[in-house]
């Protein structure tokens, strides 16, 4: 086989190959420098200078506005306590502390970061709005069938993250100094 | 049967090279593609604002699971956002935007590539406002020549790396009925183009 046809072959399939890695690099992640702290995960420098090509390349095609170190930080979480991935299937319960923040939001999301509409017009529960316990604690249920309490809906066999938002929270810039106790717990406890 | 173990080692050889050859090509087109995409990306958060309104226009963020915001992923649904595009091209910008008190609220600032180059909550606001002029490098040096040694500069100068940009205004709402008027604070966002320095 001469040279040519040799190079031409390997360039045909390195080009393929770079351009189907680099897409499925993309599509899987949400950039390389992401923090996992317990089962949350946060891209702290999203949209700051000092992002990863591949944060700020997930950034600009999905089109999402982060947060801003200083204005608060975002943690979503794709798994359970014991790693899991979520299943909508199953009841989860959420909670009993954040750290701190002058507000924050737990909602539930879909794999690409929307809301999912439900009847019950619960897309997200607010610090200001949370009903707690007389600890200060809080919990919330996550699951497709209504639960007394703090309930946020899912779908029946949609597929969905959780998403944390800190506003005004010391920890903006700093998310590994988050500690793994100081999240809410995510724990399954039973699936239909 | 010499002949035959000959070609089949050059058949390997020529393999191998193909693969090495595409190995190394494959890794340079995945980190020249990873690098370029901010430059040609033609539909980041900056074009998708594009299509919602004029330049230096306060506009309004469709709510978070509403249809029409489909365009912009991991939006609050507690939070109200509204927008305005700029261009330092002609001169400076003037971002005003009233706060309330005990309510979240705050300015962010992006560059025409989507990097945030500055935020602000209401903790800075003063009398209950925050305020600041974007303006380009350029400007500044041209402002600065023309301050007055004495005094300190009236306002909070933020210089943009690109031309063109925008400006967010977030305002969390504490009760989903307070909603409407966390749209309100922030609807009450204003970027006004001001004559070039000097």
């Amino acid at each position: 086989m001469d040279v040519l046809a040799k190079t031409l072959i390997a360039g045909a399939l390195g080009l393929a190959a770079g351009l189907w890695s680099a897409e499925s690099a993309l599509r899987l992640s949400r950039g390389a420098e992401t923090t996992r702290i317990g089962a949350w995960s946060t891209a702290a420098k999203a949209g700051t200078p000092g992002a990863d090509p591949y944060t700020r390349d997930a950034i600009e095609r999905s089109g999402e506005i982060p947060l801003a170190p200083g204005e608060g930080l975002q943690l979503v979480a794709r798994v359970d306590d014991s790693g899991t991935a979520l299943n909508p299937h199953c009841l989860y319960r959420v909670g009993r502390k954040v750290p701190a923040a002058r507000f924050w939001t737990i909602g539930v999301v879909d794999r690409r970061g929307f809301p999912i509409p439900n009847p019950a017009q619960r897309l997200v529960f607010r610090s200001s709005e949370i009903l707690r316990d007389s600890d200060g604690g809080f919990a919330i249920a996550v699951s497709a069938s209504a639960r007394a309490g703090n309930w946020l809906p899912i779908g029946v066999s949609e597929p969905f993250y959780l998403v944390l938002r800190l506003y005004d929270t010391p920890f903006s810039a700093t998310a590994t100094a988050i500690d793994k106790d100081a999240l809410p717990r995510i724990v399954r406890e039973s699936c239909r | 049967m010499k002949r035959v173990a000959a070609t089949m080692r050059r058949t390997i050889i020529d393999i191998a090279t193909i693969v090495l050859g595409a190995a190394l090509t494959a890794g340079l087109v995945h980190i020249v593609a990873i690098l370029i995409i901010p430059f040609y990306a033609s539909n980041d958060a900056f074009a998708r604002l594009s299509n919602l309104g004029p330049i230096n226009a306060t506009i309004l963020l469709p709510e978070a699971g509403s249809p029409a915001a489909r365009l912009f992923p991991y939006l609050d649904p507690a939070v109200a956002a509204a927008f305005c595009r700029y261009d330092l091209t002609d001169g400076p910008v003037r971002v005003k935007a009233p706060v309330a008190r005990y309510e979240f609220s705050s300015l962010s600032f992006h560059t025409r590539r989507g990097e945030i180059y500055y935020a602000l909550t209401d903790r800075a606001a003063t009398q209950n406002a925050l305020e600041a002029l974007v303006v380009t490098d350029k400007q500044l040096r041209a402002m600065a020549a023309h301050d007055s040694e004495d005094e300190t500069p009236p306002e909070l100068r933020i210089v943009s790396a690109t031309n063109q940009g925008f400006v967010l205004m977030r305002a969390f709402s504490q009760e989903p009925s307070l909603l409407a008027e966390a749209q309100e604070r922030v609807r009450a966002l204003k970027c006004q183009p001001e004559p070039p320095p000097g």
